[in-house]
């Protein structure tokens, strides 16, 4: 009893202080984390994902109009460390947030909320070379558009993903925070390096 | 007593049957779709016959099996990269490349920022994209590619003559 002060013996105190300190500074740290380029989940305004041509065609507009190619974003490959600018449709993103300055964009889903947790869940690593989003394209081999043309795709790891195979090596990884957005990932018609915000197409 | 059993025996059967009817059913993985054309409309092959395109070129070979095999090493994922073409259904072409073969990869435009457009694209994957300094006429022969860009109207793709690529 005679050593006893406050509430903690003194050596148990002693012992309590790393674990205080841990205590004290983890959260601070998670704050810094979390608020890492001032990123927020918006989830502000996504369209409902479209399925089939029509619903595409009402939702989006016709392909390679105006609005399909309205904003745009960087996306740095993580093994080459080039920029590739890519455009999008406007409702797929471009609202100003926190990371994001305003594009004239009407959500917040890509370049907010996708791109944010694949900065924040430290997935950029598994972004690799050979990413595009609009283009004026029919799919290959046919003259049928392909979802590029509405803004509504993205390829993301081309060089490690070729199309045509029925596995992933590292979109895999992140393909689940597109998932959660409302997009569907092409690994389900053996195209691993793709993304498009519609089913049914 | 008998009722009871009965009764107690016929929900314990019930709700084991229909746990490994649900577990059955968890566990079998849905189908992937197979991979197949969507459902989408066939756009009419536009060759732009007697106007005046620009012409993206990948490549020139002297034989359509040489250009085939060189296309073939340039996938641009799904989409639609360059077309094996005769060079001859072009007028002025040879004009500005000279003759180093009869077939070429390209891929054609009405607008320039079309043109550059792909140019981008087929440069920002390591392939060869020129645009010809002037305009050729396209005599008609296989699709080449036309009506993949924007109408500068901002509505949709281009389907018709614009005034540069009129005679």
């Amino acid at each position: 009893m005679g050593n006893k002060a406050g509430i903690f013996p003194r050596r148990r105190r002693r012992r309590a202080f790393p674990l205080i300190a841990v205590l004290s500074v983890v959260p601070l740290l998670l704050g810094w984390h979390w608020a890492k380029a001032g990123w927020r989940d918006w989830h502000y305004n996504y369209p409902a994902t479209p399925y089939g041509y029509s619903q595409i065609i009402n939702r989006f507009g016709q392909p390679c109009n105006a609005n399909a190619s309205a904003v745009w974003m960087t996306w740095i490959a993580s093994n080459n460390g080039y920029p590739y600018t890519f455009r999008f449709h406007r409702k797929l993103g471009g609202y100003p947030t926190q990371m994001v300055t305003g594009k004239g964009g009407a959500s917040t889903n890509l370049d907010n909320d996708v791109y944010g947790h694949i900065q924040n869940n430290h997935l950029y690593g598994y972004t690799k070379s050979g990413i595009w989003g609009y283009l004026c394209r029919y799919i290959g081999g046919t003259t049928k558009w392909s979802t590029h043309a509405f803004g509504i795709a993205i390829d993301i790891s081309a060089s490690y993903e070729p199309q045509g195979r029925c596995y992933s090596t590292v979109n895999k990884y992140f393909a689940y925070v597109f998932k959660n957005h409302g997009w569907r990932w092409g690994l389900d018609f053996c195209d691993p390096m793709h993304f498009q915000y519609a089913f049914g197409y | 007593m008998k009722r009871i059993t009965a009764t107690a025996a016929g929900l314990v059967i019930g709700i084991i049957a229909s746990l490994a009817l649900q577990a059955t059913i968890g566990r079998t993985a849905p189908r992937p779709q197979s991979y197949g054309p969507p459902i989408g409309p066939v756009m009419s092959t536009d060759t732009g016959a007697s106007e005046l395109l620009l012409v993206v070129v990948g490549g020139i070979y002297p034989t359509r099996a040489d250009a085939e095999a060189a296309n073939d090493q340039m996938p641009f994922g799904d989409l639609a990269g360059y077309y094996v073409v005769p060079v001859a259904q072009f007028q002025g072409f040879k004009e500005q490349v000279g003759t180093p073969g009869d077939f070429a990869l390209v891929s054609v435009f009405r607008t320039e920022l079309g043109a550059q457009e792909f140019v981008t694209f087929a440069q920002s994957l390591g392939y060869p994209a020129t645009i010809l300094p002037d305009r050729v006429r396209s005599l008609g022969g296989p699709y080449a590619g036309l009506g993949q860009e924007a109408d500068p109207n901002g509505f949709g793709p281009l389907t018709h003559p614009i005034p540069e690529s009129l005679p």
